[in-house]
């Protein structure tokens, strides 16, 4: 399946719900984005620390200030890209986007409230999520308790013109 | 036979009666075209025109019935619109056209509605153009990776809907966005 082949049912997607496979994928690329910026965090302290101190300072993963800062850290990234744009980086790269749940931008207070109330939806083995297979709106528990939907944004028509201009600048 | 049954006995009388009549038709002639000459030189023409209501005689004349009784393809083939053209000076015709209230009455959205793009890339040289601007092995593998993405959520989704066997489908996205009134 190429880009191309894709493109015209994805412009015709365009504005409608997201669905499973590219929220979930946009959360694995945050989760490894928002490690990644902590790990590298975490690396830049221990050496300021061992460079003013002397002391090698080292940082346990069982750690519960290391554990709350980190959960604090997520809580920040997904909380200010929500309420900032509606949209964090995973979500910028697979094209999707938060929005209320009547297609309006999502409001600030919405985007922090979605944050907070994120780890709900992985109570009880993560049932939350199962709305966004099950729920006529595609919206899990957390988008239901913050009047969020996720939509797909991306311009897959200028994709799709990309595509048709790459074909043809083959062809030539 | 006798020679009676030969000669008409009139024949005589009917020469002298021309011998007069021919004369006097060639006089009665020069007379009435001088008569006619006097009345046309004594007559005032512009007074006449003048006195001619001629919006009411245009009035009187059913001008769609004129129409149609015209050849218009007739009367085209014999127009040399190249002689005609020739002798046109576009570039004063031009000069007396306003273009932006030309423009201020067409509706650009509407036009470019109606371009097909996907054919204009195809087909012209703004394909090359665009792939040279945009191009780039990250462009195009986010391209594939997000129609990939929407392609397995509509799988999963199809899939979802059967086991479910939802008898009214889904709303395919929130009302704003459908009806076209928000921005994504």
């Amino acid at each position: 399946m190429s880009a191309g082949a894709d493109a015209d049912r994805s412009v015709t997607a365009q504005g409608h719900y997201a669905g499973s496979v590219s929220r979930f994928l946009a959360y694995a690329i945050d989760i490894a984005a928002s490690s990644a910026v902590f790990g590298l965090a975490l690396a830049a302290i221990s050496y300021v620390a061992k460079v003013v101190t002397g002391h090698e300072v080292s940082w346990n993963r069982g750690n519960a200030v290391v554990a709350a800062v980190f959960v604090a850290w997520q809580f920040l990234y997904f909380g200010y890209s929500w309420a900032a744009s509606g949209r964090t980086f995973g979500m910028a790269v697979l094209g999707i986007r938060v929005v209320m749940a009547d297609g309006t931008p999502v409001e600030p207070r919405r985007g922090v409230l979605r944050a907070l109330v994120f780890p709900a939806s992985f109570l009880l083995f993560g049932l939350g999520f199962l709305g966004i297979l099950v729920q006529r709106e595609r919206r899990a528990l957390h988008d239901l308790i913050a009047g969020t939907a996720v939509i797909y944004a991306w311009d897959a028509r200028a994709a799709r013109l990309r595509f048709l201009a790459r074909e043809r600048d083959h062809q030539d | 036979m006798t020679i009676l049954n030969h000669v008409d006995p009139l024949d005589r009388l009917r020469l002298a009666g021309r011998r007069m009549t021919d004369p006097l038709e060639t006089l009665a002639q020069h007379v009435a075209e001088r008569v006619l000459d006097l009345i046309v030189h004594a007559l005032d023409v512009n007074a006449l025109v003048q006195q001619v209501d001629v919006n009411a005689l245009v009035g009187r004349v059913d001008v769609n019935s004129l129409m149609r009784q015209v050849d218009v393809n007739a009367l085209l083939e014999r127009v040399d619109v190249s002689g005609l053209l020739d002798r046109a000076d576009v570039n004063a015709l031009l000069d007396r056209v306003d273009v932006g209230a030309l423009l201020s009455r067409v509706d650009v959205n509407d036009l470019m509605r109606r371009v097909d793009m996907d054919t204009l890339v195809e087909q012209t040289d703004l394909g090359a153009v665009i792939a040279k601007s945009s191009g780039g092995a990250a462009t195009e593998a986010l391209d594939a990776a997000r129609s990939q993405a929407v392609g397995l959520d509509q799988f999963i989704d199809r899939w979802a809907q059967r086991t479910l066997r939802r008898k009214r489908p889904a709303p395919a996205g929130p009302p704003a966005l459908l009806n076209g009134q928000g921005e994504p």
